[in-house]
């Protein structure tokens, strides 16, 4: 075991930790946050995406003491204050880009920095910037979409 | 045309209404199986086979058992009580392959689970998996898999309808081809999974399941384990897709099962990706062949079809034989084909059982046809549009050679509009151009029909089996709506659907009317959801239970406000006086009433404002559509862009033309996947090669281009207001056209390749040797 620190959504946890318990497992099975969905556990789909320090991170691949000392951010963090979706969640909503939704929560914390620069995004590059996120049901147009209209607002 | 004639206001059906399900999923909140959490629950692992083909000598557990964490271990002894599964349907003549909940005897493909190991977290319990120790004398592929199958083939079957031999006979030419549909794997996102919960004071087993149908999964579960039905509750929180791989009784939810049972705690599975590909839901892998007699104008006059299925180790499900089935019945299409035989075979080996997947049967047959029909083109020097046209069914009701009867459809008008929306003419101008400069560009055009929404009487494929739904509709004290649904929303939006088709019938709004699906106990019996099927039955369910408690409703305001039913009418979420805005109720006071207001009771009786209503469609649906694609060869490498793709759908009239046109693009991207990317490989000892997927390819967003879509309006007549089940047909037509762009891109060297995927490798081999 070891003990670590992390800031999750704005929240410092102190955790006991088994040394091979991964990112995803914390996150999900220790601190209840479940939004983030495992697709493949080996980096490949990108259902687990979450920021790290804000950079984009497979955390079925980082291991939970590797996060130490880090601010981690997951899909629960992204609903506005009152609670109301945010621009980026009301364009994929608008745009039907999501069907089962198990994807979506990776898909939404991909999306997320490649917005940040807050420079309107082309069709290509956001198909460039979410190629790493696996979707089965949408064929990713509407996703796309939906992404160009959000960098755009 | 459109015609609501049960609606109260056409306001919210036909419209981009947004999904009531969205904010849930959009925020982490929704549950899946993976997410439920119960107090004191445990995690399960399996010991798997690692070899396709051995009798099991000795199954060690004691190692196991001593590892930390690991509460308990399950080996076939210990579940020897379970009886075994043989699927839920079964053909006359057809032999079939009971499957054990763990194997006593033998393995029969790599990855079948030997042994369960139960302990306190995930972690734990694939240590205690790792130390099971599995003793196996192999048996090598050439002992029988089932001894009651000596020679591997368990379902075989020749028919032939009209005068095939005279036709064959006074044929001007004669095109065969042979073409192998590869093996592929589902892959929902969301992989299998249960936690199952049993409680021991009142006996009851809940299984929170990933499942397409949870009345029957509730079924096969009572029967496996000897436990009555009405001591079973399945409940499917929410579903990462399934794509027809969520459909059979898994040996792995049967060791939950008895598990949860045994320790008296809740007990969770979780399939991994490594075991969804291993020894998870594959599909399609079927040898296929066609060959067609036509005269010297083009016209088919006949053609004979083989279809053999490589169904894996067990027949699941219903998937054995859909897969062959199926492809037989639907291979003729939109062409007035007047004589046609098939054969078709079913054939276990030692790969993991195969299961339906989207387009089942039907991939394979259109893509075959569409195929061989580009090849006739060109042996007898016709445009390969122009051949289509000679040999298209006009728009209406159709009867094909096997007797199968087609509601109208615009199987003619969207065949040319692909065509004009894809610039058919002027591309083949662009093409030749192109060539000169040695540049493979091509297009493939797919036309087809979609069979969907099948009754007990449909027997569609020639399969057996009943289908039917039930579904209730509600007002609570509250004046809002309850719809209950035996079918199983899991990307399709079914909720936001039927919210919309009762929102009209009561003249609410969509978010007035709450939509349960997926829990045994909270809906009516009902078959689930494939095939299709959800539209047809949620729209006849819905409609046949909606009208029984409008009736109530009004009813009980007819003695409210003194008024005749013809001078009433729903509005706003009242019920009014026609013509009298002041004389209006809210759906809540008439509900108030109707439970306790003396005068009315004393009236009617019968308080409740509910009904259950029954839907067994006596015809199937037949949507149609034609999708057009235009792709480029890079003559070096053979890989495939694909520059355009189009699809033209019709299927009558449309609840929500933005779910319409999402399924559309999911369909047409798992198309693509198959036609270019997609393969489930084993090697010549039966050990999988594409255990991941990093070598299993699934199509990513630069793997497609945007897709365009127009739609076509032929009301159903067969189906509950004009609608018609969709979902499938862009599935199984896009291979077809993306395969038939590539051939015709590459047909300067000659069309060779009998195999699908096209992968880069394949095409640049048949380009070295033209």
């Amino acid at each position: 075991m070891t003990t670590i620190s992390i800031e999750v959504n704005g929240t410092v946890h102190e955790l006991d930790v088994a040394s091979r318990l991964l990112l995803a497992d914390l996150l999900r099975d220790r601190l209840g946050l479940t939004g983030t969905k495992i697709g493949c556990a080996m980096g490949a789909c990108g259902a687990c995406t979450v920021l790290v320090d804000d950079a984009p991170v497979r955390a079925c691949l980082m291991f939970a003491v590797q996060a130490s000392g880090c601010s981690v951010r997951t899909v629960e963090d992204l609903v506005q204050d009152d609670g109301d979706l945010d621009p980026l969640q009301r364009a994929l909503r608008e745009h039907h880009g999501l069907q089962c939704g198990y994807c979506t929560p990776g898909m939404l914390m991909a999306i997320v920095p490649l917005l940040e620069s807050g420079r309107p995004l082309e069709p290509d590059a956001v198909r460039q910037g979410i190629a790493g996120n696996l979707c089965r049901c949408t064929g990713y147009d509407t996703i796309v979409d939906a992404v160009v209209e959000a960098s755009r607002a | 045309m459109n015609e609501w004639p049960l609606y109260a206001q056409q306001r919210w059906a036909g419209k981009r209404v947004q999904r009531l399900e969205d904010p849930g999923m959009l925020t982490g909140a929704t549950t899946y199986v993976t997410d439920v959490q119960l107090p004191r629950m445990l995690e399960l692992a399996f010991a798997r086979s690692p070899v396709p083909h051995a009798r099991i000598v000795s199954v060690e557990l004691d190692a196991a058992r001593s590892i930390p964490g690991v509460r308990a271990v399950l080996g076939p002894a210990d579940v020897a009580h379970v009886e075994p599964t043989v699927g839920f349907a079964q053909l006359d003549g057809a032999l079939s392959t009971p499957r054990f909940a763990l194997p006593a005897g033998r393995v029969r493909y790599v990855g079948e689970p030997v042994a369960a190991v139960i302990a306190d977290d995930r972690y734990a319990a694939e240590d205690g998996a790792d130390a099971v120790t599995v003793e196996l004398d192999p048996l090598g592929d050439q002992a029988p898999i089932h001894d009651g199958i000596p020679e591997g083939r368990y379902f075989h079957q020749a028919a032939a309808h009209g005068p095939l031999d005279a036709a064959f006979a006074r044929s001007a030419r004669v095109v065969r081809r042979r073409l192998g549909i590869q093996r592929v794997v589902t892959s929902p996102l969301e992989t299998c999974g249960i936690v199952a919960d049993f409680d021991a004071a009142s006996g009851e087993l809940t299984c929170y399941l990933s499942t397409q149908m949870p009345h029957l999964a509730r079924a096969e579960l009572a029967e496996a384990l000897g436990l009555p039905v009405s001591h079973i509750r399945v409940v499917c929180p929410a579903m990462g897709g399934a794509f027809g791989g969520k459909e059979a009784m898994l040996p792995e939810y049967l060791c939950a099962a008895v598990a949860a049972i045994k320790l008296g705690r809740p007990v969770r599975w979780v399939e991994d990706r490594g075991e969804a590909l291993t020894a998870g839901a594959h599909g399609k892998e079927t040898e296929a062949e066609l060959e067609a007699a036509l005269d010297a104008d083009g016209r088919i006059l006949a053609m004979r079809s083989r279809f053999v299925s490589d169904t894996g180790a067990y027949l699941v499900g219903i998937g054995a034989y859909v897969e062959f089935m199926v492809a037989a019945f639907t291979v003729t299409g939109l062409y007035d084909v007047g004589a046609y035989a098939y054969e078709v075979a079913g054939v276990v080996t030692h790969k993991a059982p195969l299961s339906p997947f989207r387009g089942v049967g039907m991939t394979t047959s259109q893509t075959l046809r569409e195929v061989l029909i580009d090849d006739a083109a060109r042996a007898l020097g016709i445009d390969r549009m122009e051949l289509r046209r000679r040999n298209l069914v006009a728009d209406g009701p159709w009867r094909t050679v096997l007797g199968e009867d087609y509601e109208p459809g615009s199987w003619r008008t969207a065949f040319e509009r692909a065509l004009e929306l894809i610039g058919y003419e002027a591309f083949l101008g662009r093409q030749a151009a192109a060539r000169a400069q040695d540049r493979l560009l091509g297009v493939g055009v797919s036309p087809f029909v979609e069979a969907a929404g099948v009754g007990s009487a449909g027997g569609a494929g020639g399969l057996p089996g009943a289908s039917h739904d039930n579904a209730s509709v509600s007002i609570d004290l509250s004046g809002r709506i309850t719809v209950a649904l035996p079918t199983f929303s899991h990307g399709q939006g079914h909720r936001t659907t039927a919210a919309q088709l009762v929102a009209d019938m009561f003249a609410v709004a969509p978010d007035d009317v709450r939509v349960i699906d997926g829990d045994t106990a909270r809906t009516p019996f009902g078959l689930g959801t494939f095939g299709s099927r959800s539209g047809v039955f949620i729209a006849g369910t819905v409609s046949r239970a909606g009208r029984i408690v409008r009736d109530k409703l009004l009813r009980v305001a007819e003695v409210l406000l003194e008024a005749a039913r013809e001078d009433l009418e729903l509005v706003d979420g009242t019920v009014g006086v026609r013509g009298a805005p002041s004389r209006r109720i809210p759906l809540a006071a008439v509900a108030g009433a109707a439970h306790f207001a003396p005068h009315v009771r004393a009236e009617l009786g019968d308080p409740t404002l509910t009904a259950t209503a029954f839907f067994d469609p006596p015809r199937p649906t037949h949507s149609n559509g034609t999708i057009a694609a235009i792709v480029e060869v890079d003559p070096g490498t053979g890989g495939v862009a694909i520059e355009r793709i189009v699809v033209v759908e019709d299927c009558g009239t449309m609840v929500n033309p933005m779910i319409v046109e999402g399924q559309i693009r999911g369909g047409v991207a798992q198309g693509v996947g198959l036609a270019l990317l997609e393969r489930y490989v084993y090697d010549e000892t039966g050990q999988p090669q594409t255990t991941t997927l990093a070598e299993y390819l699934l199509p990513c967003a630069t793997d497609l281009p945007p897709i365009e879509i127009d739609h076509l309006e032929t009301p159903s007549e067969n189906g509950t207001a004009g609608i018609k089940g969709m979902a499938e047909g862009p599935a199984s037509a896009t291979p077809a056209a993306v395969v038939c762009a590539v051939l015709d891109a590459i047909a300067p060297y000659g069309s060779a390749i009998e195999q699908l995927p096209l992968r880069p490798e394949t095409i640049a081999a048949a380009l070295a040797t033209a």
